[in-house]
């Protein structure tokens, strides 16, 4: 029961698009019925565009949610374990953090071409700071009296790092790409504005061009869905290798 | 043979440009397989002596060693609040040490140990399942397991009720009287203090000022200590505090 009532306001929402559809609240054109879209939605299914469009989308968001990670993540481990040495790179990082990945497009297609590269790089873009931030925050945010235990058992400055310092950031890690995920699959629309020939944001693009606004919306369905099931996917697979990041706060008032 | 033998121990912290000494210069040793308590109240060095006996904290001066040189001293210490790893299960916390070298401890020692401190219903619980009292307990399993020369403890015991205060007190009687290893325990509890010490060293102001031999059998009946008690707290004096907080706040009247 906790299941439906839970899915109730998404049910909501859905029931008002059909009301409005059917008591012709708006032009059908402007926001087509579900059933416009949902025989769109069949018909792209079944003829493999949408799986196609679907499976070049995944494959961009994890190659450059999984590149930022590569480089956020250890630029994050360093910066929060010499933070005096770092500071100086900070303007740099954050110049680049309030620069909208999209208005980098023009350098990018120059620098790049117009092939994989400069899409992927533009999810790189989006995703890297959420990921570097919340590392960065992670270690700053390490207990220092979990080091000392370390310490006082005498540990290498290494154990330490591998033992009790690397499993202590990892739930602000999860955090950091589960954002970047999110960040990547929003800058989707973006990347593939570059000379794309799949994608859902190419779908989109081209079901604009066509005016199909039905088409339209099965791409915007088709990201969000698939960044909640990639997301729900993320927290189901973490919370089984690391439970404990996921218990609530101790009662105890414990460090 | 003495386990620990500390000379002309000090030690200076900076406050606000100044020099405040939390230890002054303090001497002394003890014996192997010796309870020794350090009471006194709050501020007047304790944490910071157990620091330096880790190795936390350097001193300013003096030494902290065993006598005749030999090898490092090999310490262990429970701190007062467990600081177990939430990420490790009760008894991934009490096999740290042997973890964090990428070993395992025998089963037979890692479930006598647990069962000893009775854990055993909870070993694969997380420190967030369990009580303040198990986790202190799994605090001192990991340093016990650690196997230290000494064991030091920092009023371990003065976050947890009275009555896990209490049980966790004769536990820790009967872990010693197995293994008679050498412990160091501070505390502000003369009550405690009378309970466990085979010698108590009272500190005040950063200063060993007094030093009482007990030589009562365990357990101890207190209500017949109450000469002893009356002493002690005569030692530790009865101004109001002592520390650098006390002495910025006189710093700031004056
Ligand atoms: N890291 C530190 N920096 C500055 N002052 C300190 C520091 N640690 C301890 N002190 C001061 O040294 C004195 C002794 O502290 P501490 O050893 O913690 O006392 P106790 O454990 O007996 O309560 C206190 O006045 C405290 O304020
Ligand atoms: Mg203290």
């Amino acid at each position: 029961m906790r299941r439906l009532s839970f899915f109730l306001p998404s049910f909501l929402l859905l029931l008002l698009w059909q009301a409005g559809s059917v008591f012709g609240w708006w032009n059908a054109f402007l926001l087509p019925s579900p059933q416009a879209v949902g025989e769109t939605f069949l018909t792209l299914l079944l003829n493999g565009t949408l799986f196609r469009h679907l499976q070049a989308s995944l494959g961009r968001v994890l190659v450059g949610t999984g590149l930022a990670f590569a480089a956020g993540f250890p630029l994050g481990v360093f910066f929060g374990l010499f933070p005096r040495g770092c500071a100086p790179f900070l303007p740099i990082l954050d110049f680049f953090r309030h620069t909208p990945p999209l208005a980098l497009i023009p350098l990018l297609i120059l620098w790049l071409g117009i092939g994989e590269a400069s899409k992927i790089a533009v999810i790189i873009l989006a995703s890297f700071f959420p990921v570097f931030l919340n590392t960065l925050g992670g270690v700053a945010a390490c207990d220092r009296k979990l080091i000392e235990v370390g310490r006082s058992f005498g540990l290498s400055r290494g154990a330490i790092f591998r033992t009790i310092l690397l499993p202590s950031i990892f739930p602000h890690v999860l955090t950091g790409m589960r954002l970047a995920l999110g960040f990547g699959f929003r800058a989707l629309i973006g990347a593939e504005l570059v000379a794309a020939a799949s994608g859902l944001g190419y779908m989109i693009h081209d079901a604009e061009m066509l005016s199909r606004s039905d088409a339209v919306i099965v791409g915007i369905l088709a990201i969000g869905i698939l960044g909640s099931l990639l997301d729900a996917l993320v927290l189901k697979v973490s919370s089984r290798i690391a439970p404990w990041a996921f218990q609530e706060d101790d009662v105890h008032g414990r460090p | 043979m003495d386990a620990l033998d500390i000379r002309n121990l000090r030690k200076e912290f900076l406050f606000d440009g100044g020099r405040f000494p939390a230890l002054k210069g303090i001497t002394l040793s003890i014996p192997a397989g010796m309870f020794a308590v350090f009471v006194g109240k709050s501020g007047c060095g304790k944490t910071t002596l157990l620091r330096l006996v880790a190795g936390l904290e350097e001193p300013t001066e003096g030494t902290v060693g065993v006598r005749g040189g030999g090898a490092p001293l090999r310490t262990g210490i429970v701190f007062q609040e467990p600081r177990l790893f939430p990420w490790l299960t009760v008894e991934e916390n009490i096999a740290f040490s042997y973890r964090s070298m990428g070993k395992r401890p025998t089963e037979e020692t890692l479930s006598a140990l647990i069962e000893s401190l009775g854990l055993t219903a909870f070993r694969r619980a997380h420190p967030s399942r369990i009580s303040g009292g198990m986790a202190q307990r799994a605090s001192l399993g990991r340093t016990l397991l650690y196997d230290p020369d000494i064991i030091l403890m920092d009023e371990p015991f003065s976050a947890l009720d009275y009555f896990t205060r209490a049980a966790l007190r004769d536990d820790l009687l009967h872990l010693w009287q197995e293994r008679r290893k050498t412990v160091l325990f501070v505390t502000h509890d003369v009550d405690e203090a009378l309970c466990l010490g085979q010698r108590i060293h009272v500190m005040d102001r950063g200063e060993v000022v007094r030093i009482f031999d007990v030589e009562d059998d365990y357990p101890r009946d207190i209500a017949s200590m109450s000469g002893l008690k009356r002493e002690i707290l005569d030692a530790i004096g009865n101004g109001t505090c002592c520390g650098a907080h006390h002495a910025k706040e006189k710093a700031a009247e004056a």
